[in-house]
């Protein structure tokens, strides 16, 4: 009956990919950190690579906030609102270190780092950031968002198990064949110096 | 820390510590002393419109400070805006110079674009009686400033056509750049927001210093840890 070719993959496993590479950023520029943000969407570094580059200043359409600059008490009420209205799933970025930490603004009107009152999931240092930065932040929530899964327990041979990891991204070797997985690259670059390739079946 | 709000001010007190003096001498051979500031000729035709009203007139590298009583400056600064040509308020802000008498000053910056002149006013209030006549009639830039003078220090100005609070919250109940005002502000003063969509204010200022961890969306539960 299927007579071209056609893949099996787990729910997880697309949504996780969908979700990763169009993560629409909602810009919470508040200070000089934001010029560095918009370098960080500008065509120079061109987050477009990422498929983030669809800046929305909506909360309802957008899913991953950047926290760009110090936060002030008075501006905290709005930004917990703001995140309120972005529809799940939700990633937060602290962008500097204004808003990881406070900061050198350690003074009564600047809140000491957005995660007393927001769900942080990458602090990104720097004063500021320069884009590269504020990149690899959005890499690690891609890398996050890869490793999400929905279910808690696996039925799958009737008897209930703690789920297993969720699928990974394959890098495939240049000759095609093999497969390296992410986190075997790194831990051979670490110890090697060098990537190995794996056979073709391990 | 206490969940309520607190229904009344803390009293704040200060622990002086005493700094260097500034220099007595003026520093008359600095090299980068500018012809803008230069306004003895201004300074003449002050003392002879006001005579005595002209308390002191200091220079400090080369830049001229006119001290008047704070009951003269609207007419002061009228006279230098009509007559003299001082066209232009670059700024107005307090100063909290922490002593038993006349404890706080108001500075007010002042150009000439005709002339090509700088000026500095000032003039001293003591915490008797905060108050001081507002110049946005003469000067229309200083109704900001006057509302950034009145929210940091606590000065009242007279006749100020809108004398709110312009950065901190209008409720908050303390004056942040007097001295004795603490660097970190006053825990409980300004509130941050819920840590959970039923919870109060926290009115903690390092909630993630002491575990809390703010819910991620409004169906999920505060991770308890
Ligand atoms: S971290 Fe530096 S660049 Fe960023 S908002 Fe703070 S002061 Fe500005």
């Amino acid at each position: 009956m299927i007579e071209d070719g056609f893949l099996t993959t787990r729910l997880d496993a697309v949504a996780n990919w969908a979700r990763s590479n169009s993560l629409m950023p909602m810009p919470m520029g508040l200070a000089c950190c934001a010029i560095e943000m918009m370098a960080f969407a500008a065509p120079k570094y061109d987050v477009a690579r990422f498929g983030s580059e669809t800046m929305r200043f909506s909360p309802r359409q957008a899913d991953l906030m950047i926290v760009a600059g110090w936060v002030t008490y008075k501006m905290s009420h709005a930004i917990r609102r703001v995140w309120d209205q972005m529809a799940d799933p939700k990633w937060c970025i602290a962008m500097g270190a204004c808003a990881s930490t406070g900061g050198m603004h350690r003074c009564y009107g600047v809140v000491q780092g957005c995660d007393n009152f927001l769900p942080v999931d990458v602090y990104v240092p720097g004063c500021p950031p320069r884009p590269e930065a504020l990149i690899h932040a959005l890499m690690d929530i891609q890398e996050k968002i890869r490793n999400e899964y929905s279910v808690t327990k696996d039925f799958e041979s009737g008897k209930a198990r703690d789920a297993i990891a969720p699928v990974r991204p394959r890098i495939v070797t240049p000759d095609g064949d093999g497969i390296i997985s992410p986190s075997e690259l790194h831990d051979q670059k670490a110890r090697h110096g060098h990537t190995a390739i794996h056979d073709k079946n391990p | 820390m206490s969940s309520e709000r607190k229904s009344s001010p803390t009293t704040l007190s200060f622990h002086f510590t005493p700094v260097d003096r500034a220099e007595e001498q003026p520093d008359t051979e600095n090299p980068h002393i500018k012809e803008t500031s230069e306004v003895s000729e201004t300074i003449t035709a002050l003392k002879e419109r006001f005579g005595d009203a002209i308390e002191d007139v200091t220079i400090y590298a080369g830049e001229f400070t006119i001290r008047i009583p704070r009951k003269e400056i609207r007419v002061v600064c009228a006279f230098l805006k009509d007559n003299l040509g001082f066209n232009y308020l670059a700024s107005l802000a307090g100063i909290d110079r922490f002593t038993e008498k006349d404890r706080y000053e108001v500075f007010y910056n002042l150009v000439s674009m005709s002339n090509n002149k700088r000026l500095r006013l000032v003039a001293r209030i003591d915490e008797e009686d905060l108050t001081i006549d507002s110049i946005c009639d003469v000067y229309r830039a200083a109704d900001w400033n006057e509302r950034e003078c009145y929210d940091m220090f606590g000065i009242r100005f007279n006749d100020h056509p809108d004398l709110r609070r312009i950065f901190m919250p209008e409720d908050f109940e303390y004056y942040p750049l007097r001295k004795e005002f603490p660097l970190l502000g006053v825990p409980g003063s300004l509130p941050l927001p819920p840590q959970t969509p039923e919870a109060p204010l926290t009115l903690d200022p390092f909630p993630a210093a002491h575990g809390r961890k703010p819910a991620k969306s409004f169906e999920e539960e505060a991770p308890s840890e």
